[in-house]
């Protein structure tokens, strides 16, 4: 007797293109060559995470990376997170003020209303306020009655668009995490992009039953969280990680078009004294290269459907 | 019962602006090392929350382990210390006062701070109430005080296993400066439930042996090149505002002989700068509540103002 459901040999989406219709597929290099605005060949898309991670969130259906890994009350991990919060970020964009650098700053709705501070810093440097759901606590995912998880998406475009003043167009999921639903709850909120999926290093659509969505590429094998905290890499790799990608993808634009690095980065990992020299370093050899220019989310998906280029 | 959302212990401050610090003597960074002097106990009573060995008792490797540190690790990684004249406030398990005193003996002779790690690294304050916790903050200031004559002044909490009010507790008992919240590189007033003063010293966990060899699995190199980055950029800082640099060690890790030498390096490195306070714990705490303490609790208010800060979920 088969120890498998009848329908394990049964294959329904088996035929040319993906199994679900959320997007086609697209070979990027199929793509004809386009330039960015003002002529440049690679937009470096710098997202800050700006997260709170409570002390009392939950360990299900998973625990993020930067969760509570301790027993509660882990005041270890919930403090050297927040370190990002009061720390960290002020000596990143001290970094980035330097190169003239501005960045997304892919916020969780909580440290908004906690630290006005923050917020009121990340405005004055007309950085773009994207939105990363209410806390770390709080994930998107597969296990998640609609009605709930529409309650966060709503929460979180409200506080910040009422604290920011930020039309607030753009959605990273926390953690990289969506339901099935997520995108159909962000496009119902006015949002036009969103920053979830790791498939692409170039903008694709993104269909939603509230209208398409522009998907952009924000890495996660480049991040700093993965590199330094994941797969706990000395600063070094990182740093040779970082040049590699962009040694390529320079080349890359200058063969074939517009192209863009995206590197995402936690306060609370890149900006540890020990940590943030390096990256110092990285930025000044971006920033003065040419054919270079920093963009933020939305001004990448602006351009994008500006172009509005067929594969 | 309800958990808490954060530890309320502390309020936001923006790493920007900040009134600016002056160490003694014009110092722009307060440097310390904090040796970890632990007793693992072979067959611990269980905690309810956390299982304390990896294997099953006796897990021999990582008890050996941990005592060699007492036994090979300690001496070496003392002379080390002394050679730089760099001297040690001790995270300390205090029941190494009964096991070993041969070493809080020379603890003594090299003047080092002793402050209070638990009593053993293997009894937990997760699940204890707070008499309990009172009860063993009382016994690791009386025991450090009959072995050495000195006050208990610091705390860090044994294994990292604070429970919800232990900060209070801590200012309560007359503890003057924590090292269990990683929020900040400077030293910061706590928030605790009584008038006493409790401040925050900062102790680097991204500099501490443990986490940087045993849970990262970083080389002796990496680590060696971590803590002079580290030290370049609040080197830096500091003259903006004079900031803490820690090194939490262990003798079981950094007293063996292919790290030995990262530790001298490290120290030779700090030392040959200007500007820098070898200080102690207490002595960085003590400056700190006695200049600064006042001013910072008045700069923080504005970043705060508005923010509810109730206690619980």
């Amino acid at each position: 007797m088969s120890q498998v459901s009848d329908d394990y040999f049964t294959y329904p989406n088996r035929g040319p293109g993906l199994d679900h219709t959320r997007y086609a597929h697209r070979y990027m290099r199929s793509l004809p060559r386009f330039e960015w605005p003002g002529g440049k060949r690679l937009f470096v898309w710098i997202t800050v995470h700006i997260e709170h991670f409570p002390m009392d969130m939950p360990n299900k259906p998973f625990v993020p990376i930067g969760g509570m890994d301790r027993p509660y009350p882990s005041v270890w991990d919930f403090s050297t997170r927040d370190y990002g919060n009061r720390v960290g970020i002020f000596r990143l964009m001290k970094v980035l003020d330097r190169h003239g650098m501005r960045a997304t700053a892919a916020m969780n709705s909580e440290v908004a209303a906690r630290y006005p501070h923050l917020l009121a810093e990340i405005l004055k440097r007309d950085w773009e306020v994207a939105a990363s759901g209410v806390d770390m606590g709080k994930l998107h995912h597969g296990l998640q009655y609609r009605d709930a998880e529409q309650a966060l998406v709503e929460q979180s475009f409200e506080t910040l668009r009422r604290l920011s003043g930020q039309s607030v167009t753009g959605w990273h999921s926390p953690a990289h995490s969506q339901s099935q639903n997520t995108p159909d709850l962000v496009a119902a909120q006015g949002a036009t992009y969103i920053a979830d999926w790791l498939n692409d290093e170039l903008p694709y659509e993104f269909a939603t039953s509230a209208g398409p969505l522009t998907q952009l590429p924000l890495s996660y094998d480049l991040s700093d969280r993965k590199i330094l905290f994941v797969q706990n890499a000395a600063i070094g790799d990182y740093e040779q990680q970082i040049e590699a990608a962009f040694k390529l993808l320079d080349a890359e634009s200058a063969e074939r078009g517009g192209r863009i690095l995206s590197l995402s980065l936690s306060p609370w990992v890149i900006a540890q004294p020990s940590n943030i020299r390096t990256l110092d370093r990285l930025l000044a050899r971006i920033a003065s290269h040419e054919g270079v220019a920093c963009a933020t989310g939305g001004e990448i998906r602006d351009a994008w459907q500006a172009l509005e280029l067929k594969a | 019962m309800a958990m808490w959302r954060e530890p309320f212990s502390y309020d936001y401050a923006p790493y920007q602006d900040r009134p600016k610090i002056e160490w003694p003597n014009g110092a722009r960074i307060a440097f310390w090392v904090a040796p970890n002097i632990e007793f693992y106990e072979l067959a611990p009573p269980k905690s309810p929350t956390r299982t304390v060995w990896y294997r099953p008792e006796p897990d021999i490797i990582n008890y050996s382990m941990r005592d060699y540190g007492n036994r090979v690790g300690f001496h070496r990684m003392a002379d080390v210390m002394a050679r730089h004249g760099v001297r040690g406030s001790v995270s300390l398990n205090v029941a190494i006062c009964e096991h070993f005193p041969d070493i809080i003996e020379r603890c003594c002779e090299l003047e080092w701070e002793l402050f209070s790690h638990g009593v053993y690294n293997t009894r937990y304050l997760y699940n204890l109430s707070e008499d309990e916790q009172r009860e063993v903050i009382r016994d690791c200031r009386d025991t450090i005080k009959r072995a050495s004559g000195q006050n208990l002044d610091g705390w860090l909490s044994p294994a990292i296993s604070n429970g919800e009010t232990t900060q209070d507790l801590l200012a309560e008992e007359g503890i003057k400066y924590t090292l269990d919240l990683f929020h900040d590189d400077q030293p910061m007033p706590v928030k605790v439930r009584s008038s006493n003063r409790l401040v925050s010293v900062p102790y680097m966990m991204e500099c501490n042996d443990v986490p940087v060899l045993n849970f990262k699995n970083k080389s002796p190199q990496t680590y060696l090149q971590i803590i002079k980055a580290h030290f370049d950029q609040l080197y830096e800082e500091g003259a903006e505002s004079g900031t803490v640099m820690c090194v939490p060690l262990h003798p079981y890790l950094i007293g063996q002989p292919h790290r030995l030498a990262i530790l001298d390096e490290a120290l030779r490195y700090v030392t040959s700068h200007d500007g820098v306070w070898l200080a102690t714990g207490r002595e960085i705490a003590a400056w700190y509540e006695q200049n600064y303490y006042d001013r910072f609790a008045e700069w923080m208010k504005p970043f705060n103002a508005g923010v509810v800060q109730e206690r619980g979920a």
